[in-house]
Parts: C-alpha cells; structure tokens; sequence
C-alpha cells in the first residue's frame, strides 16, 4: 500500500506526514504526533471520545482518514489554553465539578467550543442537544451542561479570541 | 479498533470516480463522510482494495433550484442540508427527519447521499469479525442461513435511514452516475428488497444528486428510539402532505421502506393506512425493542405523525 503525503496545521502548527492509506486521524494524532487527549472508546464513530474539531466543525477522528484531512486545520484539546491560560470551558469544567474519570471530557470540550463558535450563547435546551452527540458512562451530564452555560457566559471578548 | 489494509485515492469529479472504480476492478467503494462505511470496514463487513474519497468532487457538494425541484448534491451535509431555507420553510417532514437523525456531530459529517445508501442493519450482522466467524455466518455475510429467525429463506435486515423516508413521502428522485451512463430514477426503485443486497444499484454507480419537487408541504417525521441521540430508527414514520393528499413511508422494519398513499384525509381512510402499515410491517428481533412492540408501534406513530402533520396544515 503506497504511502499518502499530506499537510495540515495542528494547533497552529504546520505538519508534513506520509502516513499509510489506512490510518484513522485518530491514530496519527495519538501514535505519530503524541497528541493523546483524544480518546479511542467505541472506535466506530458511536461515543464521541475522539472528537477533534477540523476546519470549525466537530469530528469523530476515529472515523476520519488521515489523507482525508489533507490541507485541513485541526485543533485538539491540547491547542485551546492560551500564553499559559486555560479556555473558558476548560476552566468552567473545573469549576462546576463537570469531570468524573475524564475520559469523555476532551470530545465534550471540543464539542462545545463549536457549539460555542457558532452560537455564544445557547440556550439550556441546545447545549443538551449538542452534548447528547457523545456519551459520558459516569452519566455526569448534568454538571457538564452546567459548566458548558457557565464558559458562555464569560467575559465575551476573551471567547471571542479564542 | 484497527482499519484493514486499503489504498486511498481521491476523486476530483465524476468520472474520475468512475474511472478510479474500473480500474481497481470491482474491489473499491466510494467515501463520502465515511460515518457508515468506516464502521463496516473496520468490522471487516466490507473490505475493499480501494477507497475513493468523492469529497473533492464541488458539483456533488451544492444545492440549486431547477424547474421547480430543489436539486440536493449527494455529498451536502446532513446538517447543512437541515438549515437550508427551502427544508425549513417547505419541507417539514424532512427538516424533522434530518433533526432526528444521529446526532449534531455526526450530521455535520454524514452526507444525504451517505445517509440514504447506508447498509442495512441487524443486531447479529453488525459485529466484530470474531463475533460473526463464532456465531456462524448469516445470508448478508455470505452464509446460508438467517441468524434471527431459524429457517427463514430471505434476510430480514433493518433499513435504518430517516431522511429516505421523508424524501419518499415528499416524491423525491435520484440521479445515478456510473460505468455504463446516467440514469434518473424514482427514490422507491433504489431499493431491491433484498436485505443481502438492499440498493437495485448497478456496480461503480454514483448517487449524484437528489431531485425533489419544491411545493409547500405539511409533514411530520415520527422516530421510535432509546436514547434520543446517536441511535438507528427501530422504527421511522415520514408523512409528506400537500393539496388535500399526501404520502406516507414506514421504514426501520426489514430491508426497503414502504409507502402508503393517502389519497384524502377522512378519518377513516388515515386509519385504514395506518392498519395496512401495521399489517404488512413484519418485523423480527433483530433490533433493541421486540418484534411486537416495534409492529404495534406502526400504527400508533402512523397516525400521531398523520395527526402533527394535519394539525400544521390548519
């Protein structure tokens, strides 16, 4: 199987990589790149845990070939703190408790942050909605939400900026 | 879970897909979002030599408006495709469906082509390679004999699209493109019945485009399902009305959907749809909720989906 070229930016940061045909972003973020806040659970697109976002739009990466992101821009969650400062969501995560054993929080995160990219301030109603996309088992849902209402209604310019 | 070995090709339009499809010799499938088809290869249900991205392809990525037809690119999103005027101001039904299907993350990356050639589905197919090679393979693995019902002479695999339903019950037609020209066909002639093998697709065609008529409808998609999120229809009800008559397409039960006329809106003709809908539906266990919950349940979404959409009629 040929080996497949491709570029991107992860976290800002340009990548040039030959990957093999058959290796999910998944894998190349986690095994190539060290990138490990992504989580493999379900492996087939059903949980959520892998959620990374590409180009603005929230992805399973375990579903999502690596040369299919070819020229894209991807942020994980090790990209979201800012000059040493944690995102809003990530600080309001910690505040409102919204962490149980921490394996679903990475793809909650990034979720979120799309959410919140496009609509700054959802209602309750539509947070539920988003976040139902993926599973936590501890079923913490609750203090998730709650978190995800709080880091929307942080200081607007410092959402804006990041 | 790890991928099976594969080449990866990209498409840049139709007939380099075409092309790309030839050349690998049967042995390829077409990649849109990849949300149904990488699951399958990664259970070893479908293993290719070849996969062909046709994200590259801009012609199957738009939406235009054509002597009266709101023509849908195979590869528009779900979730695109649902916050698109003419969806949300003329066709109720199928803004319901593309809402009610997956989840907001996997909408953004299905695709309405991907969405409606999705395989079918049943809880003793879709597994794990160990899984099925322990349990014995069932017709749509290649074996010969059902796995669900002991006996059976045909396989009884869950066709679990939403949006082909609402599509159906709002009349729509596709456009296919393959090795051998282009054809135009109804939506309902897409399904072979045969739950080994549901599309009447011819190998190497593509679903281009996606053609429904745009004349403002009243509808309503009725979903059974456990979670709310994420999960397959158990059972799908689209009814489409305009002019006084309208369609009405049960699907999630078996290997194509069926669609009922409704050819006026007495009340004892909408019962009588809804009996006959429940009568031919003959589910199996093979899904989450049993066989005689999800056939009741025909009747009953049948008619509550009848009753929403009237009401928006009004």
């Amino acid at each position: 199987m040929k080996a497949v070229k491709v570029n991107f930016r992860i976290n800002d940061e340009p990548v040039a990589l030959e990957v093999k045909p058959y290796e999910t972003l998944l894998e190349t973020l986690r095994e190539r790149l060290d990138l490990i806040g992504g989580k493999e659970a379900c492996g087939l697109g059903s949980c959520g845990a892998c959620t990374v976002i590409v180009d603005g739009i929230p992805l399973r990466s375990c579903l999502v070939l690596t040369p299919e992101v070819d020229g894209a821009s991807i942020t994980t969650i090790e990209g979201l703190a800012r000059n040493g400062r944690l995102h809003p969501l990530q600080e309001s995560f910690m505040e409102k408790g919204a962490v149980q054993c921490g394996f679903c929080t990475s793809g909650m995160i990034l979720t979120a942050k799309a959410l919140l990219d496009r609509n700054p301030r959802p209602a309750r109603k539509e947070v539920v909605k988003t976040i139902s996309s993926n599973i936590c088992r501890c079923t913490g849902y609750k203090k998730i939400v709650d978190a995800v209402l709080d880091a929307s209604l942080k200081n607007k310019a410092y959402h804006i900026n990041n | 879970m790890i991928l099976p070995k594969f080449n990866y090709k990209k498409a840049e339009d139709i007939a380099a897909a075409i092309a790309l499809y030839e050349k690998a010799k049967g042995r390829a499938r077409y990649l849109a979002g990849g949300t149904d088809l990488i699951p399958r290869v990664k259970l070893r249900l479908s293993t290719p030599g070849t996969i062909i991205d046709l994200k590259g392809i801009e012609q199957l990525h738009t939406i235009s408006r054509q002597r009266g037809s709101l023509i849908i690119g195979a590869n528009v999103t779900l979730f695109e495709l649902k916050n698109h005027d003419v969806v949300k101001n003329h066709f109720p039904a199928l803004y319901e469906s593309l809402d009610a299907t997956s989840c907001e993350t996997l909408q953004m990356r299905g695709t309405i082509g991907g969405n409606i050639l999705q395989n079918t589905r049943c809880l003793l197919y879709n597994k794990s390679l160990e899984w099925r090679t322990a349990r014995g393979f069932c017709y749509k693995m290649g074996g010969e004999s059902c796995n669900v019902v002991p006996g059976a002479s045909e396989c009884f695999s869950n066709y679990c699209s939403d949006n082909a339903l609402s599509l159906l019950s709002l009349s729509a037609s596709v456009n296919l493109a393959g090795p051998g020209g282009e054809r135009k066909i109804k939506l309902e002639k897409l399904f072979s019945g045969n739950g080994r093998d549901p599309f009447t697709m011819r190998p190497g065609e593509i679903l281009t485009e996606i053609r429904v008529p745009v004349k403002a409808s009243s509808g309503a998609y009725e979903k059974l399902r456990v979670r709310n999120a994420i999960d397959y229809p158990l059972l799908g009800v689209a009814v489409s009305i305009r002019n006084g008559s309208g369609r009405v397409c049960v699907g999630g039960i078996g290997p194509a959907p069926r669609v009922y006329p409704l050819k006026d809106l007495s009340k004892t003709s909408l019962k009588e749809v809804a009996q006959h809908a429940r009568q031919e539906a003959k589910p199996v266990s093979n899904a989450a909720l049993s066989p005689g919950y999800r056939k009741k349940m025909v009747q009953t979404l049948t008619q509550r989906a009848v009753k929403r959409a009237l009401k928006e009629e009004k």
